[in-house]
């Protein structure tokens, strides 16, 4: 009896002293750059003595669960790294605390920060002075390729011959197509190989993030630059159907067989497995992909390549206080350490993309990484979906329309981006914007 | 007699009102009143999302709006092809599967149990698994396929016209076992002495079945169809594993179209009102099938 008795109280004693200590929550996607920021965030808890606890979610399902947590006005979530596009209803409807006091309080700079991803991650209405985010994680959408087989002078030499330029990184979309084309089946060590492993997925964003890199290089832009939500002869420019169609062909010419509801994990499953020449992914994932080549004669990294114009997709997050925190102090005090400098130094070591410009500009960025010259070239020509507050329902119909024509072959590339407009209307009219 | 003795003072009724009282309670709170504020919502241009801003009133708007949109009819069509072949498949070989183990063989129980296996499975992780038999590089689906007739390299998954079939595929292999038991049920309830019967009046077998068999057990069948009808028109999480409802929308269900409007585009009066829609259908449906069913019983 006595031993119970010990044993309880040793038990209410750990359980009072848990529940006093302090701790906040963050919440993120489930990927490499997570697990990275975990590591980095035990020394928050060193310094500060305040625990962390994280929520990952898995990517297909991060916004529904993320966006039901703020719509509901919930408290799991002290600190959010939200996608850039969330930004505008984070804003408008008020689940992100506006940091600009707690900046200049704390001699937090936003010129400290890449002006790219400062517009892109932090400001509402965009390019503004109003903040709603630190940059946190600046992402672009670049692709890998197959170094090892581009190396090979028996292959680089059948290329050359039909297309009268060496294998390498491609100078353009129709250089990509040419090299990727060349793959698509192609025996390789006995194996079958194919061409390119790009952005098909329909479910949440994947196909629209893809096709977008192919429709920003070909010079696409949203809206009329002079008259907002003016977008008939703008998104559906010839340059952009020409763009869709180009990603059709990618698609139909280049993509290993299955490839159609693919994104992230499956673009990085058919490359590490050797079944294509080229992916198609985020930055993100090269850290991941890179450590397992450590003498680099496997992979190599280009950012988007140029078309009619150099540009490229817009990924990353900036981290958020949501307003519905009980520990808003926490959280602040966690943004505050985060923004530090070295603590943003450490973040780039151990593969989280920094954005700060004492990271960026440093003498040894470029050459620190193979792929971190083409993050720095990627960073320069970013564009992004709409940050709207209605992001989701602009999506959606891009998806749709995008995926039956891509992979389904439905249709025309014009007739697609028309009733993507069709509906962005209405969602600009429901919205009041029209 | 205790139970007598614990509830004396109270009526008949007051001890019944006891007992079906928290049901009834739940049955209010779950699906009447989030049923009766759909509607409500269905006349508005309410958007959950919205925080801040008023509901509107806007009458038939929404109503009008889901009826002319020509997804919304196509989605229906989806949603219509992939019942109609799922239930007669099902049907069909859950029924032809019933007789087959209504029959005494050795390990008839072994059979029966793993006949049974897919429809125990969660419907999510069929829909995962389901992905991979279809790859069209190392999945056993076309493997086996291929091994039957050489198609070449086909994508169940990815091709709009095979889509379709791939949904309805995993749907029959899924349930077919239930509509089997409940027929399986219906075939050990018709009495022997009607076959020995049929027997002394020299009906052949084929006789049996028709004149027998099938109206013995076509009650069953068709009540097994009915479950399996309200779950189809409001099938969800397989497909949606599956394919997203892609490739475009070919495989987009209904109920993949409402939960993206109601909680992905989050405009709850109109999707409320495509909501009260599907629900008048499936009622309505649900009804006359019913009576159908009913009637036949009654023969």
């Amino acid at each position: 009896m006595k031993k119970i008795m010990i044993l309880l109280f040793v038990s209410l004693f750990t359980f009072s002293a848990n529940s006093n200590a302090k701790s906040i929550t963050l919440g993120w996607a489930a990927w490499d750059p997570a697990n990275a920021l975990q590591e980095l965030t035990k020394e928050f808890t060193a310094e500060t003595g305040i625990d962390v606890n994280f929520e990952f979610v898995p990517w297909p399902n991060f916004a529904d669960r993320m966006l039901n947590e703020l719509n509901n006005k919930g408290k799991t979530f002290d600190l959010l790294i939200g996608d850039s596009q969330w930004i505008g209803a984070g804003a408008v409807y008020g689940h992100y605390v506006k940091l600009n006091d707690f900046f200049d309080k704390e001699g937090i700079s936003m010129n400290d920060f890449s002006p790219a991803t400062v517009y892109a991650y932090s400001t509402w209405p965009k390019g503004s002075e109003n903040y709603y985010a630190l940059p946190a994680m600046g992402d672009a959408l670049a692709w890998a390729y197959r170094k090892d087989w581009f190396d090979r002078p028996e292959l680089n030499s059948e290329f050359k011959k039909k297309h009268g330029y060496d294998l390498g990184v491609p100078a353009n979309w129709n250089q990509l197509h040419d090299m990727c084309s060349f793959f698509q089946g192609r025996e390789i060590d006995g194996q079958k190989r194919y061409g390119a492993a790009i952005n098909t997925e329909r479910g949440s964003e994947g196909i629209t993030m893809g096709v977008t890199a192919a429709m920003y290089a070909w010079g696409m832009e949203y809206e009329n630059p002079n008259k907002p939500y003016d977008m008939e002869g703008f998104f559906n420019s010839p340059q952009a159907v020409e763009a869709v169609e180009f990603y059709r062909k990618l698609y139909e010419d280049c993509a290993p067989p299955g490839h159609s509801d693919a994104y992230m994990v499956a673009n990085l499953d058919a490359y590490k497995s050797g079944q294509v020449a080229f992916q198609m992914n985020w930055y993100a994932f090269w850290p991941g992909v890179s450590k397992e080549d450590s003498d680099g004669r496997v992979s190599g990294f280009f950012a988007n390549p140029k078309q009619n114009v150099a540009a490229a997709t817009l990924g990353g997050q900036g981290i958020s206080v949501v307003k519905y925190s009980d520990k808003q102090d926490l959280a602040l005090e966690y943004i505050k350490w985060f923004a530090r400098p070295d603590v943003q130094q450490k973040w780039w070591d151990l593969g989280g993309y920094s954005c700060h410009n004492d990271v960026l500009n440093s003498p040894s960025f470029p050459t620190s990484t193979v792929y971190a010259q083409g993050f720095l070239d990627s960073m320069g020509i970013v564009k992004d979906f709409w940050q709207e507050p209605t992001f989701v329902e602009l999506m959606l119909p891009m998806q749709e329309a995008i995926h039956d024509y891509v992979v389904n072959g439905k249709g025309t590339a014009k007739g697609a981006l028309d009733k993507i407009i069709e509906e962005w209307v209405e969602v600009f009219e429901a919205d009041g914007k029209l | 007699m205790s139970v007598k003795k614990k509830f004396k003072g109270l009526s008949d009724k007051a001890v019944a009102w006891l007992f079906i009282g928290p049901s009834v309670f739940l049955l209010l709170a779950i699906n009447i009143y989030p049923l009766i504020y759909a509607i409500r919502m269905s006349f508005t241009n309410f958007y959950a999302n919205k925080i801040g801003r008023e509901p509107q009133f806007v009458g038939l708007k929404n109503y009008i709006k889901v009826l002319n949109k020509e997804a919304i009819w196509e989605k229906m069509q989806v949603t219509a092809n992939f019942m109609f072949w799922t239930l007669l498949l099902q049907a069909v070989i859950g029924l032809g599967l019933a007789l087959l183990l209504n029959r005494k063989f050795k390990g008839n129980e072994l059979l029966t149990t793993l006949i049974v296996l897919p429809m125990m499975l969660s419907p999510a992780v069929v829909g995962v698994f389901w992905t991979y038999l279809y790859n069209p590089q190392v999945g056993l689906f076309n493997y086996v396929v291929n091994f039957f007739h050489d198609f070449g390299s086909f994508d169940m998954i990815g091709s709009s016209v095979l889509a379709p079939w791939s949904i309805v595929i995993v749907d029959t292999w899924m349930w077919t076992p239930f509509t089997m038991l409940i027929c399986l049920a219906g075939l050990r309830s018709v009495p022997n002495y009607l076959y020995e019967a049929a027997e002394v009046d020299r009906a052949s077998k084929w006789q049996q079945f028709i004149y027998i068999t099938l109206p013995s057990v076509l009650p069953f069948l068709l009540l097994a169809l009915l479950f399996r009808g309200i779950e189809n028109f409001k099938m969800f999480d397989m497909v949606v594993e599956l394919t997203s409802g892609g490739p475009g929308s070919a495989t987009e269900l209904a109920s993949i179209n409402l939960k993206r409007e109601a909680f992905e585009k989050w405009k709850t009066g109109y999707s409320s009102a495509f909501a009260v829609i599907l629900f008048v259908t499936i009622f309505g449906f649900g009804n006359v099938y019913v009576k159908v069913m009913n009637k036949i019983k009654e023969r």
